[in-house]
């Protein structure tokens, strides 16, 4: 137990002592960490522009708390080992705060190490794991997959009436998690699953597991891995003449599904949360407008401005506490932080952490080769 | 049956790719005894050159014609290359021991790789979506595209023409007695720097075309997808037994063929891991592979 207390009292001297530093240097850090290159690139380097824009309109008008926001960048490729190296490459560097990562894999291999300095952490990761180790220092600021999960069960047997249910998941934390949820829920509800497999993300050739999957005669195939194996799954599944629908969850809403699919996009589903441009709140048109201005290219994907709303929400927590100390700007989010106006919604955290409140929609790739609602939440 | 006969045709499309990138590992080793690292990262390389040669190109030409001038293009540039690799990398280690080739080989593949990365981009590059008409037939329930045939057809008449001009030219004996003895061939009068340049250009173009067939057969490309397909396809040429052409070509469609059944039936999940435990059932029974000669010790 003294043991234990110890430790403790270390962490919150260190954590301290980085705070301090913060303090000193004139300038408050905030760490990014993104895949800047590798698979998931174009959503890494979105969210890196997005933070970079933020901090640049925060320093325009005097900074925060009368110093300036210096933004560091550290590459995590989408690999976990890499995550790791960062989060000790970010904290060393006296960061209070990091963004990021974009995938669940990375974010989760980097929560310890940012928990044990002390330094707040806020991704758009949505595995369900990422807020059960009890961390103070994390923050999900998208919807996690537990309820993308019942929003897919209730789209597949409520609106489409499927009968026979296939699910295919990559190998990542993230991945598979979300098709358990989604497989829970549907049965739950009833639905019935002919076939759950796993596939190697980037092998490129999915036709022997669809082949396989064809003999099983499903009305749908969901699939919850990422848009760069998401497009060609789609794209082999028309080859191979399987009538079924394809339902992507989350991450295969990027622009290059299409691209990669091809006129084979036409008439597959995509779930998730809004597009950027179908935001109703007048803070996500003002800072569409910003990233379009300073980028000249719209954000990667909703994901980047759940990354966004994670920065914002913490530079305004240490407006309100008026203080670096991250155990008060964490407290401050957990129980006293109501509505926040963000660029994805209103914003509040649980005491876990989590973001509370999720509005998930079902579109339609339509002939236009653009999105199309067809169910909602309520 | 349908099913059996569609993973049949997916398993021989993509062994057909394994099998002639896996040519270029096994003749390099056939005649060098040198696993050419880099043999991968050049397959990636022409699938980007062929990329930026179809946009340019692209609405200039008839399709046919400009599928023809892209692997013509391709093959020359990628050929070239090779033999830039070998000059560069391989010929001035052709005395030192053979494990400073092998690091020179891996210093090479990331050299390349990492150009890749920072002349296109570290972004999946794609293949346009009608290079080749997006046809797709029906036979009985098993379906073909026509990229499959094209993939299919082509690797079989480069195979054939490959085992042709290695047994019955000149050039071919020239390249077999070299990799049988190369101080011996040198005293019979053969030009074995001609013979190594010839068979660095072969190897390449082979590659370029298998390189060519991913970016147009899977449309999406990576910069360090050279990895994964060289990692295959040199198993693919050590199962058939390295250093032996035939070998390299069975080993190839064997692995895709392979690949495909077990997903198919046993499990999706567990395909690559099982593919591999054959792998090593076949080296402990063949220790050659399976076309590969038996190499009596020097004592």
């Amino acid at each position: 137990m003294r043991r234990k207390g110890l430790v403790g009292l270390l962490v919150f001297v260190v954590a301290v002592l980085f705070s301090v530093s913060a303090f000193a240097s004139g300038f408050i850090k905030i760490g990014v960490q993104a895949p800047i290159t590798g698979k998931f690139a174009s959503e890494g380097q979105s969210i890196n522009k997005a933070v970079r824009l933020i901090a640049k309109q925060v320093n325009k008008k005097g900074g925060i708390l009368g110093k300036k926001i210096k933004v560091i960048t550290c590459d995590d490729e989408g690999k976990a080992v890499k995550a790791a190296i960062c989060a000790r490459k970010l904290v060393d560097a006296g960061v209070i705060a990091v963004i990021g990562s974009y995938t669940s894999t990375c974010a989760e291999a980097a929560e310890p190490i940012y928990y044990r300095a002390g330094v707040l952490q806020t991704s758009d990761g949505t595995s369900d794991t990422l807020v059960k180790h009890g961390y103070w220092t994390f923050f999900r600021n998208s919807s996690p997959n537990s309820a993308e999960a019942k929003f897919t069960a209730e789209f597949f047997l409520k609106k489409q009436h499927y009968k026979r249910i296939a699910v295919i998941s990559d190998y990542s934390t993230f991945s598979t998690n979300l098709a358990k949820a989604v497989i829970n829920d549907l049965k739950k509800m009833g639905g019935n699953i002919v076939y759950y497999g796993k596939i190697t993300s980037g092998a490129q050739n999915f036709t022997p597991i669809l082949t396989k999957i064809k003999s099983y005669n499903p009305d749908v195939i969901y699939f919850s891995g990422y848009y760069t194996d998401g497009g060609l799954i789609r794209a082999q599944m028309v080859q191979l003449g399987i009538k079924a629908d394809f339902v992507g969850g989350d991450s295969n809403d990027n622009p290059e599904f299409i691209k990669l699919a091809g006129k084979a996009a036409v008439g597959s589903y995509l779930i998730n949360v809004p597009l950027p441009q179908m935001l109703p709140y007048p803070t996500a048109k003002k800072f569409l407008k910003a990233f379009r201005e300073t980028y000249h290219e719209n954000p990667a994907s909703i994901w980047t401005l759940f990354n966004a709303d994670g920065f914002r929400v913490i530079l305004y927590a240490i407006q309100q506490t008026k203080s670096l100390n991250t155990k008060k700007i964490a407290h401050y989010l957990h129980y006293e932080l109501k509505g926040f106006p963000g660029i994805t919604g209103p914003i509040r955290f649980a005491p876990n952490g989590e973001r509370i409140g999720s509005a998930y929609m079902a579109y339609r790739i339509g002939p236009d080769l653009k999105y199309h609602i067809v169910y909602k939440e309520k | 049956m349908e099913i059996f006969f569609q993973q049949l045709v997916n398993g021989l499309t993509i062994g057909s790719i394994y099998a002639l990138v896996a040519l270029g590992y096994t003749m390099v080793y056939g005649v060098l005894k040198l696993i050419n690292f880099a043999h991968g990262d050049l397959v990636a390389l022409s699938a980007y050159i062929g990329l930026v040669i179809i946009m340019q190109l692209m609405g200039a030409l008839s399709p046919t014609i400009l599928i023809i001038a892209t692997f013509i293009i391709t093959i020359i540039i990628t050929a070239i290359g090779g033999v830039v690799l070998e000059r560069a990398a391989y010929k001035p280690l052709r005395k030192a021991p053979r494990l400073s080739a092998v690091v020179s080989a891996l210093g090479a593949s990331m050299i390349i790789e990492n150009g890749i990365m920072l002349i296109w981009g570290p972004m999946p590059r794609i293949f346009p979506a009608s290079v080749v008409p997006n046809t797709n037939y029906n036979i009985h329930g098993v379906y073909i595209s026509l990229m499959q045939v094209l993939v299919l057809i082509i690797s079989f008449i480069l195979m054939v023409a490959l085992y042709l001009f290695v047994n019955r030219t000149k050039l071919g004996t020239a390249m077999r007695a070299c990799a049988i003895d190369q101080d011996a061939a040198r005293l019979m009068g053969i030009n074995v720097d001609k013979v190594i340049v010839t068979t660095f250009v072969i190897g390449s173009a082979l590659g370029a075309v298998g390189g060519l067939f991913i970016g147009m057969y899977y449309r999406g490309i990576y910069f360090n997808m050279g990895w994964i397909y060289g990692l295959n396809a040199f198993v693919a040429a050590i199962i058939g037994g390295i250093g032996n052409i035939p070998g390299a070509m069975l080993g190839g469609m064997l692995l895709g063929i392979f690949n495909a059944f077990i997903a198919g039936y046993v499990s999706s999940s567990w395909s690559l891991a099982l593919t591999y435990v054959l792998l090593i059932v076949i080296m402990i029974f063949r220790p050659t592979g399976i076309l590969g000669e038996r190499v009596a010790e020097k004592v």
